[in-house]
C-alpha cells in the first residue's frame, strides 16, 4: 500500500498479519502475570454481554429452528421437528419471494449508492469550495432515525398529497399510486433507502479520495490527461481497497435494513416489498411460528456470511 | 500574434469557467435533493392545519403555528416515550462505553496472548456482519421467560449487547493512536493498570470517548426493531410511538412532523459535534480510522 498512510487504513484489522496493536509492543516485561489477570477482568464484563446476548440467543435459535412451536398457543413447547422446518422453507413461496426481494433491494440500493455516492465524492473533493457545505448536508439524512425517514417519505410518495407526484404533475406526469402499487412499492423503498445511505458512501470515498498522494495527480496534470482518465487510470484503481471496504459495509447493512420497509410498506403490498427481515418478523413476531422464523433466521445468516466473507477475502487479497 | 496566442487562453479560461459553474450547478441541485426531506419534514411540523396535507403541497409557509407541537405532547404517552427514550439512551451509552473501553483498553495491550485477542476480534466483527433481526426471536422468547417485557432492563441489556463492539472498537483506535511513551512513564513511576487505564489513558482519549459515546447514543435513540419487540407501554421509546403514529392516524402529518423533528434534533447537535471522527464511525468493522 503506497497510497493512504492516514486515512482509511484498510482492514488493518482483519487480515492475519494486519493485527494492528503489533506496532505498540509489550511495554514493560515484568509484573506480566499480574497484568494478564487485570486485563481479563478488563475484558471479563463485555465478554460476558456479549455471550449472554449474542452467542447465547443465536445458539438458542439454532435449538429452536428445529422444533416446532406456536408460541400463540398457550402453554405450548417447542417439538422437536427434526429438519422439516427447513424443508418448509425449501418449498414456501413466501421465503423465495423474500430472498428475491431482499437481492434485488440490496443489489440495486448499494450499486446506486456507489455510483451517485462516487459522484458525490468526486463533487467534495474538486475544486468547488463547497466541502463543508456538503458535509453538513449529507449530515442530514445519514443522522435522521430510519423510522422517522420512513414515515417522513411516506408523505412525500403519498398519492394525493405527495411532493413527488406534485413534482411529476409540473412535469406533465400523471400521479402515481406509489407506495399501494405492487411495481412501484419496491423501488420506492429502494429510494428511502439511497438517500439515506447514499451520505455513508459519499464520506467514506471522499475521505479515500483526499488520502491519495497530490503527486500522481500532478503527473497526470502535466502529461496533459483528461478528468476522465485521471479518474479511470489513477482514483479507481488507487481506491480499490476503499471501494470494497464501502461496498462491503453497505452490503452488510442493507441486508439488515427493517425500519424503512416497516413504516413505509410492512412488506406490502401483497408482499412486494417483503424484505427476509421483515418475513422473519412477521413470521416470529405476529404469526409466533417461532421455529420457522428461526430457520429462516439462520438461512439468512448464512447466505450473509458467505457473502461478506467474499468481500473480506477481496480485502485481504488487495493488503 | 498577440491575438491569435490571446483567443485560445481566454477560450480555455471560459471553458474553465463553465465547467466550474456546471460543477456548481450540479452541486447545488443534488444537495437539494438531498436536503428536501428534512425540509419538509420541519416546515410541515410548523405549518398550520390546512396547509399540511393539501394538493398541491404547500413548499413554502407563509403560515406558521406550534399547534403540532403542543398536540403532540398532549398525546397520551408521548411525553413518557421521550422519558423512557432519555433515560434508555443514556444508561446504554454510559455502559457501552465504559465496559467497551476497559475491554479495548485490554486488548489494545499485549498482555493477552495474540491467539486470544484475535479470535475477540474476529468475535466482535462477526457481530457487526449479522443482523438484528436473526437474534431476535430467541431474544423476544428469552425476555418474555425472564418476564422482563416492557422492562427497561430489557432494552439496556439488548442495546449495550449491541453497542458493545462498537464502542470497543472503536476505543481501540483510539487508544492505539496515543503515544506509546505516555504509558512507559506511567509504568515508571509505578502505576497498576487500572491507574494507567484511569488517569492517563482515558483522559489522553477524552476526545475518541466523547464521539464513541456519541455514537453510541444515537444508535440507543434510533433503534426501532428491538424496541417495539420489547416494549408496549412503560418502556415505549420514541421510535416506537412515531412508527405506531402514521398507521394509527394517517393524515396527521403536523403532529407526525413535530415528533420526528423533535427526534432528529437531539441527534443532530450531537453528530455535528463528532463531524471529525464521522469516518471512522461509519466504517465500523471493516477500517482503522
Amino acid at each position: 500500500m503506497t497510497a493512504s498512510t492516514d486515512a482509511p487504513r484498510v482492514a488493518d484489522r482483519m487480515g492475519p498479519p494486519a493485527w494492528g496493536a503489533a506496532t505498540s509492543e509489550p511495554v514493560v516485561r515484568q509484573r506480566h502475570t499480574r497484568e494478564r489477570w487485570v486485563s481479563v477482568l478488563f475484558l471479563a464484563p463485555s465478554i460476558l454481554f456479549l455471550l449472554i446476548t449474542s452467542v447465547y440467543p443465536l445458539l438458542y435459535s439454532l435449538w429452536l429452528s428445529f422444533h416446532s412451536w406456536n408460541m400463540m398457543l398457550p402453554n405450548s413447547r417447542p417439538i422437536w421437528y427434526g429438519l422439516d422446518n427447513y424443508r418448509n422453507l425449501w418449498e414456501s413461496e413466501a421465503f423465495r419471494n423474500s430472498i428475491r426481494v431482499t437481492l434485488i433491494f440490496v443489489v440495486s440500493a448499494v450499486t446506486i449508492e456507489f455510483v451517485l455516492g462516487m459522484g458525490l465524492a468526486l463533487l467534495a473533493t474538486s475544486r468547488i469550495r463547497a466541502i463543508g457545505l456538503i458535509r453538513t448536508v449529507l449530515l442530514v439524512p445519514l443522522m435522521m432515525a430510519p423510522v422517522v425517514a420512513g414515515v417522513l417519505w411516506r408523505t412525500l410518495f403519498h398519492s394525493t398529497y405527495g411532493v413527488v407526484n406534485w413534482l411529476l404533475d409540473l412535469v406533465g406526469i400523471a400521479p402515481q399510486p406509489w407506495l399501494g402499487s405492487p411495481s412501484q412499492a419496491l423501488p420506492a423503498v429502494i429510494t428511502v433507502e439511497i438517500w439515506q445511505n447514499l451520505p455513508v458512501v459519499a464520506f467514506v470515498l471522499a475521505a479515500g479520495i483526499q488520502s491519495l498522494p497530490v503527486d500522481l495527480y500532478k503527473a497526470a496534470a502535466v502529461d496533459g490527461a483528461s478528468s476522465w482518465q485521471v479518474f479511470r487510470r489513477i482514483t479507481l484503481p488507487m481506491l480499490r481497497p476503499v471501494i470494497i471496504v464501502v461496498l462491503l459495509l453497505r452490503i452488510m447493512d442493507a441486508f439488515k435494513v427493517f425500519d424503512i420497509v416497516f413504516t413505509m410498506t410492512y412488506g406490502g403490498p401483497g408482499q412486494t416489498t417483503e424484505l427476509l427481515s421483515m418475513l422473519i418478523y412477521k413470521t416470529g413476531l405476529r404469526f409466533f411460528q417461532i421455529g420457522q422464523a428461526s430457520a429462516m433466521s439462520w438461512v439468512f445468516l448464512i447466505v450473509i456470511f458467505i457473502i461478506s466473507l467474499f468481500f473480506i477475502r477481496k480485502l485481504q487479497q488487495n493488503e | 500574434m498577440s491575438e491569435r496566442a490571446m483567443s485560445p487562453a481566454i477560450n480555455y479560461r471560459l471553458q474553465r469557467h463553465l465547467k466550474t459553474g456546471l460543477l456548481y450547478g450540479i452541486t447545488g441541485l443534488v444537495l437539494i435533493i438531498i436536503a428536501f426531506p428534512a425540509y419538509w419534514l420541519v416546515t410541515t411540523s410548523v405549518k398550520v392545519g390546512a396547509d399540511q396535507a393539501t394538493y398541491p403541497p404547500v413548499i413554502i409557509p407563509t403560515r406558521f403555528t406550534l399547534e403540532s407541537y403542543e398536540a403532540v405532547f398532549q398525546t397520551a404517552g408521548v411525553p413518557r416515550a421521550f422519558l423512557n427514550s432519555t433515560i434508555i439512551a443514556l444508561a446504554t451509552t454510559a455502559l457501552t462505553t465504559f465496559f467497551g473501553s476497559l475491554a479495548a483498553y485490554a486488548l489494545a495491550k499485549t498482555y493477552l496472548s495474540f491467539a486470544l485477542r484475535r479470535a475477540i476480534m474476529l468475535w466482535i466483527l462477526i457481530t457487526r456482519i449479522f443482523p438484528p433481526i436473526t437474534t431476535a426471536i430467541p431474544y423476544y422468547v428469552l425476555i418474555k421467560r425472564l418476564h422482563l417485557g416492557d422492562t427497561y432492563i430489557a432494552v439496556i441489556l439488548t442495546y449495550v449487547a449491541y453497542g458493545l463492539p462498537f464502542v470497543i472498537w472503536l476505543m481501540l483506535g483510539f487508544f492505539q493512536d496515543l503515544p506509546a511513551d505516555i504509558e512507559k512513564a506511567a509504568i515508571v513511576d509505578g502505576c497498576s493498570m487500572w491507574q494507567r487505564f484511569r488517569r492517563v489513558v482515558l483522559p489522553l482519549a477524552l476526545p475518541g470517548l466523547a464521539v464513541t459515546a456519541i455514537f453510541a447514543f444515537i444508535y440507543s435513540w434510533n433503534e426501532l426493531l428491538y424496541a417495539s419487540m420489547l416494549t408496549s407501554f412503560n418502556a415505549k421509546t420514541v421510535p416506537v410511538v412515531v412508527a405506531g403514529f402514521i398507521s394509527d392516524q394517517y393524515l396527521r402529518w403536523g403532529e407526525m412532523s413535530a415528533l420526528g423533528t423533535l427526534m432528529i434534533i437531539p441527534v443532530l447537535i450531537f453528530s455535528s459535534l463528532a463531524q471529525r471522527y464521522l469516518v471512522r464511525g461509519l466504517t465500523f468493522g471493516a477500517v482503522k480510522g
